[in-house]
């Protein structure tokens, strides 16, 4: 078993980690606090000027009605970045669910659950978000984590039961099992933090694509609804000016770049520390 | 042995794409044109336009291929007899108040060669006035009562009653079909028989192919008898998003785009580029936002907070339109009197729109019973806040714009608003299902003004808000009729004033088309009507 | 390779592959049916309908039958070919999903070739030089393309190229004015001009990806002891990286060809839309604005039918290179 904090520790030692894990804590702080010294993202100091390039006072510019790019990219980040997290979290948490469930009980639960997981995967994630969102007229943030946390479990779950056969097949389970300990005493205490290294890989490498994800659903329409700002909606919104005041475009789009490729770098760093041959 | 390594398809790769890249000299195309536009022509036939096909894509379409008796000449008035000019009809005469006589211009011809005759004209009244093929038609046709033929040339029209768009009625709504090649199908097969495909009509251009959702291709009409056309070669390209249209334009790829939509920075951009000029054009439009009177969540009751005239009249006086205006379409918006767009002639001699005046609009919200108490910045009453639903469709630039601005404006008179941009269906939807509070409308109109009795009037068609009031019924019908005043203007200020003084909307933009087109085309007119219809007059600079 | 293992194999491979795909097919059709909202109320426009109306429009579509009955027409008519009728342009979906898919696959294909021949070359190029300056430039370069939104990218490029520099067309399939009459080669070029940026955007992710497969794999097969032995033998090392050790490394990259499936698909939903390119993508898009459901339901099925077998190729593929992938 290898202790989380030691994995940790060893992605820091790596100057890819410790690129990713000091550009993504830049970014979460500046989703913190920035707002604090920014003007409000929804602001229109004076509509007659529209879109200013960048420049002192609005080192972003600003966007056809006026209002600072900085300020609402830096309030962009606090709803992408809190939709990636919790989302990512919940799908972590029912893909371990369902990979314990499978991988220890075995048999027809895990068959039963391992061809439903094949089924979903069948259908790329967009796909499935894009018929039950289609439904919605204004879609309620807490339902578009849900939703996007709730399609994000199917490869951690298989990743997590291929996890358990191995300890299974090592016979630790047996072992433990023949020491008397209950079934939920073996998932909890011996199973899961086993697998919890290649889970945190698992879930740290999908808020990157989690961010891109719910950037793709806000560009399409259908993601988080204006007014609240997120990066993927001031795309969609730039795009009538992207001729004229492409600044508009740049840098929220860049602020994804930036982020998913912290989290991603950090994940790198991660896995390599969880599984040493594929550095 | 030749060494394979994946370097040579690179190399092929790289070669390919500057010589790809190298081809940029696109060859000119001397008499044609690349019209951008945002809507699939599906069956671009007079009398089939009904329902989902009553689209710009199709009516835009069927004016190039078909030629009315008559065309509303650039006045845009629509009564009387001095507003048009003579297309398939050489002149026009009147027996008596209700019988209009049409004599047929002998050199007109459909693009099979065979001449344009009375029977045609009678032919394509029997499909407009068949309620099973054209209600819609039925209903704009409701006061003739007979079309005949008098000999190869001249036809009759017959009303029922006297009134001044008789004129406008018998040439605007129906273009002539050839009734040689029509007559001995069923009425109802032409939908779907080849000549949706590949019509034969009497206008300036035939269709030459359609690649469905890329572009339309049109060849000039060779003997068009008002004139062969100098451009002859046009495509109508079909992009659904103004964005892509945009882009298509200042690449390069197209010549002329209808409507250029706001932020103004795009016409800003437009204007900067040495070969494309802007052409200004009075718009159908008129936007408002519609306050709906009855109780969203159950329309048998009024409204709980916008049935109150005091609260309606202090948004309207809370606006400061005018910079609104500015702020969206820069010089090329006013702020209209009553649901008026600048194609209506009726907007000539009415007054001007109110300004802001917070004064009055925060005494009337006071007089209502609002008021701050718990310092939230929000107005409420009795514990409920003055908060409304503001909906309108996404697809749409200015209004979403124009949502956000006045937003803000209202957050200043203590009036919270909830945009809701809503998905195009979805937003219908909610508009003629009464579900919104305000909905952030834009109609497009007709140039007769009698077409305000379809949002206006208490059993009107289009009326969302089912907004009612007796008196604004009976105006309207005085002035369709011509009733009353001698000046027809008159009448209809008389309805302006009074949908006005009961404030059921706040009328926000009438606004011109811009459009943009290549400087090297000469003779550029464009109607309000149908943007295109004149391109048979346009030709390319040398 | 013993024929009646390998037909055994490939049957059951054949079986899972058929479940997976009508597991799929039931999860879409409930996740359909359970959306909130009346599908009648689009068809009608918004107009109230009688009741009468309403009676006639269920039957014809069916929602008067039990969900389970429902489902059991579904799947007769989509086993006959009958997927319905698109809400927003009234034709039949199998005949509008047959008219994009052309396009669809040009643009695919052209991003599976240039993985196959840039990818993979810079992954090789990668393992090669383990560690020097330009794997880790390569890396960087993958992460970020990696990290790219495609919409965006295909904003900047459009922006970039297709307006400011004017080299490539910022969006569209062909050339409206390029005559009936202009050759098969003028036309080929017209659609290679027109096909540059949008498969320049979708590559650029799926490249990294590669890159990164490439890489991996080929470090491995590099440190196996057949390597050292060619090299001791003096063979040049273009020789040994490309006849030995690369055909070694490729078949873990073939795998991933049920990989990229759902990454191309997702991406072009995106690329197509911001192009223009008349494909299944932009037919998709469309759907979901329209609300369009029996089309967007059709193109959900059409993509989880091809990820489904293209995995199944796959796998037969690897399994006719490597019998030892049957034991497993």
């Amino acid at each position: 078993m290898i202790p989380l904090l030691a994995v940790l520790r060893s992605a820091w030692r790596k100057p890819r980690g410790r690129a990713g894990a000091v550009l993504l804590l830049v970014v979460i702080l500046a989703a913190l606090v920035g707002p604090w010294f920014l003007p409000d993202p929804l602001a229109q100091p004076d509509i007659l000027q529209g879109s200013l390039p960048p420049g002192p006072g609005h080192p972003f510019g600003t966007d056809q009605l006026n209002r600072d790019v900085l300020a609402r990219v830096v309030a962009g980040a606090r709803v992408s970045l809190s939709v990636a997290f919790l989302a990512v979290m919940l799908s972590a948490t029912l893909g371990a669910a369902v990979g314990l469930l499978a991988g220890y009980w075995g048999g027809t639960v895990d068959s039963a659950l391992m061809r439903l997981v094949d089924g979903a995967l069948a259908i790329p994630r967009l796909f499935i978000l894009l018929l039950v969102l289609a439904a919605w007229e204004r879609v309620p943030l807490a339902a578009l984590i849900f939703l996007i946390g709730a399609t994000g479990w199917f490869a951690t779950s298989r990743l997590v039961r291929a996890e358990v056969l191995r300890l299974r097949e090592e016979g630790y389970v047996h072992a433990a099992e023949a020491l008397g300990a209950r079934r939920v005493h073996v998932i909890l205490r011996h199973l899961l933090p086993n697998a919890a290294g290649p889970l945190l890989v698992a879930a740290t490498l999908a808020i990157g694509d989690v961010i891109l994800l719910e950037a793709g659903l806000s560009f399409l329409g259908l993601g988080v609804q204006p007014p609240a700002p997120s990066w993927g909606g001031m795309v969609l919104d730039s795009k009538e000016v992207l001729v004229s005041a492409p600044w508009v475009s740049i840098f929220p789009g860049l602020a994804i770049v930036i982020t998913v490729l912290s989290a991603n770098l950090f994940g790198e760093a991660l896995r390599d520390a969880v599984d040493p041959r594929s550095a | 042995m030749t060494r394979w390594t994946p370097r040579t398809p690179l190399a092929a790769l790289v070669a390919l794409f500057s010589l790809v890249t190298g081809v940029t000299g696109q060859s000119k195309h001397e008499n044609s044109i690349v019209i951008l536009t945002g809507q699939q022509p599906t069956a671009p036939i007079p009398t089939l336009m009904e329902g989902q096909a009553a689209s710009a894509g199709n009516l835009e379409l069927a004016d190039q291929l078909f030629l009315r008796l008559a065309g509303l000449g650039p006045t845009l008035l629509t009564a009387g007899d001095r507003g048009f000019v003579p297309l398939l009809a050489r002149s026009w005469t009147r027996r008596d108040s209700l019988t209009l006589v049409f004599d047929l211009d002998p050199r007109a011809r459909w693009q099979d060669g065979v001449p344009v005759t009375a029977r045609d004209v009678v032919f394509t009244f029997e499909r407009a006035r068949n309620p099973a093929i054209a209600p819609r038609l039925v209903a704009l046709l409701r006061h003739i009562t007979s079309v005949t033929a008098e000999g190869e040339r001249r036809v009759v029209f017959r009303y029922s009653r006297a009134y001044p768009e008789q004129l406008y009625d018998a040439t605007f709504h129906a273009a002539p079909l050839p009734a040689h090649l029509l007559d001995s199908m069923p009425p109802e097969g032409v939908a779907r028989s080849s000549f949706v495909s590949q019509p034969v009509g009497s206008g300036p251009y035939r269709l030459v192919r359609n690649v469905p959702g890329q572009f339309v291709e049109l060849g000039a009409n060779e003997r068009f008898f008002l004139g062969k056309p100098s451009i002859t070669r046009v495509i109508l390209r079909i992009a659904s998003d103004p964005d892509a249209r945009l882009n298509l334009l200042l690449s390069g790829q197209a010549d002329a785009m209808d409507n250029v939509v706001p932020p103004l920075d795009n016409m800003r951009r437009i204007q900067a580029d040495p070969t494309l000029r802007l052409v200004p054009v009075p718009s159908n439009t008129v936007g408002f936002l519609l306050f709906n009177q009855k109780d969203p969540g159950n329309p048998s009751q009024p409204h709980p907070i916008l049935s109150d005239i005091r609260v309606r009249r202090a948004i309207t006086l809370g606006l400061d339109r005018q910079l609104l205006v500015r702020a969206v379409f820069g010089p090329y918006a006013e702020v209209p009197y009553g649901p008026v767009s600048p194609i209506l002639w009726i907007r000539h001699g009415a007054p001007t729109a109110e300004r802001q005046n917070l004064g009055e609009a925060r005494r009337l919200l006071a007089q209502a019973g609002w008021s701050d108490s718990d310092g939230d910045g929000v107005l409420d009453r009795n514990g409920v806040s003055l908060r409304l639903g503001l909906v309108l469709p996404t697809t749409s630039a200015i209004r979403r714009q124009m949502a956000l601005l006045v937003q803000e404006q209202l957050r200043q008179l203590g009036i919270d608003i909830d945009v809701q941009r809503l998905e195009f269906p979805v937003w219908i939807e909610r508009r003629s299902g009464g579900k919104f509070d305000v909905d952030l409308a834009a109609t497009v109109q007709d140039p007769s003004p009698s077409g305000l009795s379809q949002g206006w009037t208490c059993s009107g068609g289009s009326n969302a808000a089912k907004y009612c009031n007796p008196r604004v019924d009976s105006l309207i019908e005085r002035a369709v009729l011509g009733l009353g005043k001698p000046d027809p203007r008159q009448a209809w200020t008389d309805v302006l004033r009074q949908i006005e003084a009961d404030a059921p909307a706040v009328f926000l933009y009438a606004p011109s088309y811009v459009y943009a087109v290549k400087r090297r085309f000469r003779n550029v007119t464009i109607s309000p009507a149908s943007p295109w219809q004149l391109l048979r007059e346009w030709s390319v600079a040398n | 390779m013993v024929g009646r293992e390998l037909s055994g194999w490939l049957l059951r491979r054949g079986l899972q592959a058929a479940a997976a795909f009508a597991i799929a097919l039931t999860i879409l059709f409930f996740l359909m049916r359970a959306a909130p909202g009346d599908p009648l109320s689009r068809i009608s426009e918004g107009r109230p309908l009688s009741p009468a109306e309403v009676a006639t429009l269920r039957a014809r579509y069916g929602l008067d039958q039990p969900v389970t009955q429902q489902f059991v027409s579904f799947v007769g008519g989509l086993l006959r070919g009958d997927l319905g009728v698109s809400i927003e342009y009234g034709r039949p979906v199998t005949a509008l999903l047959a008219e994009r898919l052309p396009a669809t696959v040009l643009l695919g294909g052209s991003v599976l070739l240039l993985n196959f021949t840039v990818g993979l070359w810079l992954g090789v190029r990668q393992a090669v030089r383990r560690g020097r300056r330009e794997d880790r430039w390569l890396t960087t370069a993958s992460l970020i393309g990696y990290a790219m939104p495609s919409f965006w990218l295909g904003l900047v490029l459009a922006w970039l190229v297709g307006i400011q520099l004017r080299l490539l067309p910022a969006a569209g399939m062909q050339d409206p004015l390029l005559s009936l009459e202009a050759s098969f080669v003028e036309r080929s070029i017209d659609v290679l001009r027109h096909l540059v940026l949008p498969a320049l955007t979708l590559s650029v992710v799926s490249i990294a990806a590669t890159m990164r497969y490439q890489r991996t794999a080929m470090l491995e097969v590099l440190q196996l002891p057949f390597i050292t032995t060619a090299r001791a033998k003096g063979l040049p090392d273009t020789v040994v990286t490309w006849r030995h050790a690369w055909r070694n490394a490729l078949f873990p990259v073939i795998t991933l060809f049920g990989l990229w499936l759902p990454i191309l698909v997702t991406g072009s939903v995106f690329v197509e839309s911001v192009f223009a390119w008349p494909g299944l993508g932009s037919l998709a898009a469309a759907a979901v604005w329209g609300r369009d459901y029996p089309l967007l339901m059709g193109a959900s099925l059409l993509v989880a039918a091809l990820v489904v077998a293209a995995g199944f190729l796959t796998d037969v593929a690897y399994a006719m290179l490597d019998p030892r992938v049957r034991l497993a």
